[in-house]
């Protein structure tokens, strides 16, 4: 059985900001990204990946031998292609079994199809994309009840706490295999924590896994003052500075955290090196939060909070959201986020004294309390191209070309809230 | 009616003087946004959406904040209006 994961093109702008420059699939959950944990639930690795056309190019230098977009490898076997939002705990399928397609409601949990029908399909004619919703057009239906869906990044957001926990026992480690300068205080079970080889934990630092387990990962370093609650994941080479880590935050590679941070999950390579707080919030990667930024994330008055994705006002069901911020966002210090913000991709955003409004597009240039074209978004990727050069990532045509293309999909937006911003300004002269 | 160069040269200087905060009168065509009216990076950014505004055009970015003068910022505004059908 080849396994296949595959994004629902009809969804994948409900994970906008974050789904902008990556397959949803690549969402980070706990420990694991959406598509690794499907690939452990079934214990198979995928041979390939579907997923938005112009993210095929840049997703194919982390997807390393994986197909992308490309079901060559894949001709003539029998294949599970697993829609990527599938909360892999709730996955229950057969990989041999009869050609079928399983939904649950309106969304395809998994087409599988038999060697035979495998070499049926001409990808080339109904557009490789789109053949997980379309080979299993004729197929058998199988009602699949128990599969749930990841529908927005806050659900993922909201998952991750727990799913720390899990992974930490998939992945098995335990102790420590790095470096712990005493004085330390350590609450909790050891097996409740891994410190992984190369990584220094500096003195005066806790780590308190009496409610959830630790991990930090190869290289990390963790400044004296910080506090690490449980569950909590720390990616390879993050440093956290004197950080107040509450639970549930599952923080990538190449992070640089202080101020209090909680149940929240960050991408690579990004920084909220500073005071200020960030709660339950999803952040992209190469973001950058100004000292004091802060973000609100439980309301006054203890109702769901509600977001604006998309222009629709959406009730997220939950009285815990705070901001979902996407990749190479800037904020200036002292940045306010409403509860329950949506912040665009590639944005400078600069403070007003007030909470930001909670939609702010992406490519904006947020400056005197309204967005603007400000100084072009050439001059954003510039700055795109210093920000990755410092942290000795690379910034090449290709990242150029997926962010042009996702200014062209985000103009709308943009567009209508720069005419906006004008008006607000002229009326403010 | 068409617009004039002349009505574009009135209203641009009136938006600068009013962002800049500046007498409308001192404003020559010969004076640099950022030397002589001493409009700050961020007061540039809200000329060109005033002018956006007043005018009702769309200015392509790059080429608006490359406009340094006054003098070019006329040509440049009437030049839109024009292509834009103002």
């Amino acid at each position: 059985m080849k396994l296949v994961i595959f994004e629902d093109l009809n969804k994948a702008a409900n994970f906008y900001p974050i789904s902008l420059s990556r397959p949803v699939f690549e969402l980070r959950c706990g420990i694991f990204n959406l598509a690794e944990k499907i690939s452990k639930r079934l214990a198979a690795s995928p041979s390939a990946f579907l997923c938005r056309s112009y993210l095929t190019t840049t997703f194919k230098r982390r997807a390393g031998t994986v197909a992308v977009n490309d079901l060559a490898a894949v001709k003539n076997d029998t294949v599970l292609m697993v829609n990527g939002q599938v909360k892999a705990c709730s996955l229950n399928v057969q990989a041999a079994g009869p050609s079928e397609i399983g939904m649950s409601g309106d969304q395809v949990v998994y087409c599988r199809l038999s060697g035979s029908d495998t070499a049926k399909i001409d990808a080339a004619r109904i557009g490789v994309e789109t053949l997980p919703l379309v080979a299993g057009h004729n197929l058998p239906i199988k009602q699949v009840a128990d599969a749930r869906f990841y529908q927005y990044s806050w659900d993922v957001m909201l998952d991750s706490p727990h799913d720390i926990t899990h992974d930490f026992k998939l992945i098995g480690k335990r102790g420590i295999e790095g470096t712990i300068e005493q004085p330390s205080g350590i609450r909790g079970s050891k097996d409740d924590i891994y410190v992984a080889p190369g990584a220094k934990i500096h003195p005066m630092v806790v780590i308190d896994a009496s409610n959830g387990p630790v991990y930090l990962s190869e290289d990390v370093e963790v400044h004296p003052f910080t506090r690490i609650e449980g569950p909590a994941f720390v990616g390879r080479k993050s440093l956290l500075l004197g950080a107040k880590l509450r639970e549930g935050c599952s923080i990538g590679p190449v992070c640089r955290v202080g101020g209090e941070v909680e149940e929240s999950v960050m991408h690579a390579y990004s920084n909220k090196y500073h005071d200020g707080f960030l709660g339950h919030a999803y952040v992209g990667e190469f973001v950058n939060l100004g000292a004091l930024t802060t973000n609100s994330d439980l309301k006054n008055d203890y109702t769901d909070v509600e977001v604006l994705l998309n222009g629709q006002k959406v009730n997220t069901g939950s009285t815990k959201v705070g901001s979902i911020i996407g990749d190479h966002t800037k904020t200036s210090i002292a940045t306010l986020f409403n509860t329950g913000s949506i912040v665009g991709a590639m944005g400078l955003l600069m403070a007003t004294g007030e909470p930001l409004p909670k939609s702010i597009p992406s490519f904006a240039w947020f400056i005197g309390g309204v967005v603007t074209k400000g100084f072009g978004h050439k001059k954003l990727y510039e700055t795109a191209k210093t920000a990755t050069s410092r942290r000795k990532a690379e910034w090449t045509q290709d990242d150029l070309d997926l962010w042009e293309k996702i200014y062209e999909i985000t103009a709308p937006e943009r567009d209508a809230a720069i005419r906006k911003g004008r008006k607000q300004m002229v009326r403010k002269q | 009616m068409a617009i004039s160069k002349d009505d574009v040269a009135r209203r641009v200087k009136e938006v600068t003087a009013r962002v800049l905060n500046i007498d409308a009168a001192k404003i020559q065509t010969k004076d640099t946004f950022s030397g002589d009216l001493g409009a700050e990076s961020i007061q540039s950014i809200e000329l060109v959406a005033s002018f956006e505004e007043e005018f009702e055009i769309e200015m392509d970015e790059d080429e608006a904040l490359s406009v340094t003068n006054v003098a070019k910022a006329i040509d440049f505004i009437y030049d839109t209006c024009v292509k834009q059908g103002k």
